[in-house]
């Protein structure tokens, strides 16, 4: 597992950002903080991160996305993992394809999708997954 | 005011003598081709009568008379031809039915005078068959032709004794065994009968006409009779599909809009409108307008202050008026006169004694309302304004429970967002990455986190219940496949069901049928039930769900256990918000008492049915049937 790898957090529940940190630092990563989609963006001009944890719903209920796909379709940024986080599974799954199974399928703009509360351990496994196939 | 009264009395009047016209011709055309049947018989009767004649004795022009009866059945076969092409109430065919009449008397008369003229002139027995001519034109012709006639039966008879009498026509005297009866030598006698002959006619024609008359009146009242009687049906029919209209389910706008186009349509109007009134009784507004095209009146107001008309409505008054001159009355007059509207009808809406508003009607004739419309207008303003309270109070109850649904919707969102955070961080403190802790503070964080693990979940449920009652919180319009979610809910429930020691199975019919629905919603239902199932079976137990089709494209899924089972008594309140059975609370502490709401909720919206079946200790099946449509 490498230690030097950082990652960005972007939520705008700071309790819950905090306690992701926690772990993520205990764990051995370096971490980056960001509260909304135009701090992350800062965050990722300034620090490269290796991975990205965002949550769906913030200023709007759509941010998440919205800045996931910018991402996706933008040259420098594309290649960046990410993990979303959703608090409202039932929604996202509405305005998703219909089955769960398929939630992250190609039209999607991360491939990994968290439901909150989070299962820390599965959490960690999932991070540490994707860090050690970069 | 007064108008109202002048409006009244003429309303209606030109196409009251249209009607009146109408239903005389039809009379006129169906006695005219009776007629024409009945002359059949003249023909055969002339020449019987002749032949009878001359074998008891008679002596007279016998083959000039058998002439006549053939030109008469020449004439009538003729007319019969022309008769027949007379179709329904043509209004254009009015001359042409009259022209035949007059031909066909005419004709008679013509026919009348030849077969006197051969059997003896003024002495001839068959002059008294001119009555039966009078009597047809007085029931066939307005009353004056039936004197026209008795005047010409009498001058043509004079005319004819005087000619032969004068020898300017030959005289064909009628001799009986040999005795002949010769008039023209007796000018005396022949004078008293052609007076007493004379006074026959009229005095028919007198009684025939006034006869006639009486009858004619009573078919124009027997006519208006069941003019009325249709247009009550109507009416009846109208008031009827109105009150179809009082119930629930109704928005106010299609309401509104339904009811003024079934009375435009009964009323025979251009138009009508309802005007509501406002809370603090100031001002109305034209909340549905039909018929008199779209920006006509909608949605404008009228200030109370300024329209004394429309205050004395309020009032209680109907107002009338035939002739809409006077624009200033009326603070929307430059529309009316746009439309070309000039008779109006505004009746005040009441519930309770309570006046809601003002309906009206609009019609582009001038003097178009009757006492009738009013009293009619008046019944159907009742029934607007009970059908428009109705709607309201059901509307009003729908509003709040989608408030409440909101409400709950809002606060279960709100609430679980910082018990996501909570739990995170306890898990951060749980795990030890903020150091090490004790194995008592442990236990207690583990309970705590347990707490608000179940709190969560009474959110999440709470959400799935409140979006099912909020509006369009459910698209029902699906379809589902039944079995894609049984393969799902397998995959979900066999680790568990595995780990407790418990056997689950899964069957589905190859004949199941896809459903119209909601696909997560079913799912989340059949996942309660199954949930529930798994967790009140004890190891060895047995856990099955099973789809099959019933019929009429109905489905079953029925979720069978052989887990606790539910005490008889608690069976009425298991699908009750936070109801939990007792003895399900002694196996699992923490439960929401949701999942079965929640059941309940899916099913009611898909229009199934649900059942249960259980005894304690033995165990439990929930039946649930779905319809293929909704």
């Amino acid at each position: 597992m490498s230690k030097s790898k950082m990652i960005l957090i972007v939520d705008d529940d700071p309790d819950f950002r905090e306690s992701i940190r926690i772990i993520l630092e205990v764990s051995g990563y370096q971490t980056d903080m960001a509260s909304n989609g135009r701090e992350a963006m800062e965050c990722l001009q300034s620090r490269k991160p290796d991975l990205m944890i965002l949550d769906i719903m913030m200023t709007t209920d759509t941010e998440g996305f919205d800045l996931a796909f910018e991402l996706k379709n933008s040259e420098q940024y594309k290649d960046l993992p990410i993990i979303l986080l959703t608090g409202f599974l039932e929604k996202v799954r509405e305005e998703g394809p219909d089955e769960y199974q398929h939630i992250l399928g190609e039209q999607w703009p991360a491939k990994w999708l968290f439901e909150k509360p989070v299962d820390h351990h599965r959490l960690l496994n999932k991070v540490a997954d994707i860090l050690s196939d970069g | 005011m007064n108008r109202e009264n002048g409006a009244l009395g003429l309303a209606g009047l030109p196409r009251e003598l249209e009607k009146r016209k109408s239903v005389l011709l039809g009379e006129l055309r169906h006695r005219t081709l009776w007629f024409i049947r009945l002359r059949w018989a003249v023909p055969p009767c002339i020449i019987a009568g002749a032949f009878i004649s001359s074998m008891i004795g008679f002596e007279f022009q016998f083959r000039a008379v058998v002439l006549t009866a053939a030109a008469i059945a020449c004439y009538n076969l003729a007319l019969y031809i022309v008769g027949r092409s007379i179709r329904g109430e043509d209004q254009n065919q009015r001359q042409f039915i009259y022209t035949l009449t007059y031909t066909q008397v005419a004709l008679d008369y013509g026919a009348m005078f030849f077969l006197v003229h051969f059997t003896g002139g003024a002495a001839s027995p068959l002059i008294f068959f001119f009555i039966f001519h009078i009597m047809f034109a007085a029931i066939l012709l307005p009353t004056r032709w039936a004197f026209f006639f008795a005047g010409l039966a009498s001058a043509g008879m004079i005319f004819l004794a005087s000619a032969e009498y004068l020898g300017l026509l030959p005289h064909h005297p009628l001799v009986f065994r040999g005795g002949a009866i010769d008039l023209t030598k007796h000018p005396s006698h022949m004078a008293v009968e052609l007076l007493f002959f004379s006074t026959s006619v009229f005095v028919t024609a007198i009684f025939s006409t006034s006869i006639q008359r009486m009858l004619r009146k009573r078919i124009l009242k027997l006519s208006q009779l069941s003019e009325t009687v249709v247009s009550l049906n109507d009416k009846f029919e109208s008031l009827y599909q109105m009150m179809q209209h009082i119930g629930p389910n109704k928005r106010l706008d299609d309401l509104l809009e339904a009811m003024t186009a079934e009375l435009s349509d009964v009323m025979h109007v251009r138009g009508t409108s309802i005007k509501l009134l406002s809370d603090d009784g100031r001002r109305l507004r034209y909340e549905a307008v039909y018929g008199l095209g779209d920006n006509f009146f909608k949605g404008k107001i009228i200030d109370l202050t300024k329209s004394s008309l429309n205050r004395k409505i309020i009032d209680g008054q109907a107002y009338v008026a035939g002739n809409v001159t006077e624009r200033e009355m009326f603070q929307f007059g430059e529309d009316l006169e746009k439309a070309r509207i000039q008779s109006v009808l505004f009746v005040p809406m009441n519930v309770e004694n309570r006046v809601i508003g003002i309906l009206g009607a609009y019609c582009s004739r001038s003097d178009r309302f009757t006492q009738n419309d009013v009293d009619f207008f008046k019944l159907a303003a009742g029934l607007v304004s009970i059908a428009l309270e109705n709607a309201r109070a059901y509307q009003a109850i729908d509003d709040l429970i989608k408030e409440r649904s909101w409400f709950m919707l809002k606060l279960a969102h709100n609430l679980r967002a910082p018990l996501g955070a909570m739990h995170s961080m306890l898990e951060v403190v749980r795990g030890k990455y903020l150091g090490d802790i004790s194995e008592k503070q442990e236990e207690h964080l583990r309970r705590v986190d347990r707490r608000v693990g179940s709190m969560i979940d009474i959110i999440n449920e709470l959400l799935i219940l409140a979006k099912g009652r909020t509006e369009g919180g459910t698209e029902m319009t699906q379809e589902v496949d039944l079995a894609i979610i049984a393969g799902r809910i397998h995959r979900t429930f066999q680790d568990e069901a595995e780990e407790k020691g418990i056997r689950f199975d899964v069957h589905v019919s190859s004949d199941l049928p896809l459903i119209r629905g909601n696909n997560q919603a079913l799912e989340q239902m059949i996942e309660n039930l199954v949930s529930n199932a798994v967790k009140y079976t004890f190891s060895g137990g047995r856990v099955t769900l099973e789809m099959s089709a019933e019929n009429q494209g109905k489905v079953s899924i029925e979720v069978k256990d052989t887990g606790i089972g539910i005490p008889r008594e608690e069976k009425p309140k298991l699908f009750t918000e936070f109801f939990r059975a007792a003895n399900a609370k002694d196996v699992e502490e923490v439960g929401t008492g949701l999942g079965l709401a929640i059941v309940g909720e899916i099913v009611d919206q898909h229009g199934g049915q649900i059942k249960v079946e259980s005894e304690e200790g033995i165990g439990t099946t929930v039946r649930v049937i779905i319809p293929d449509h909704l």
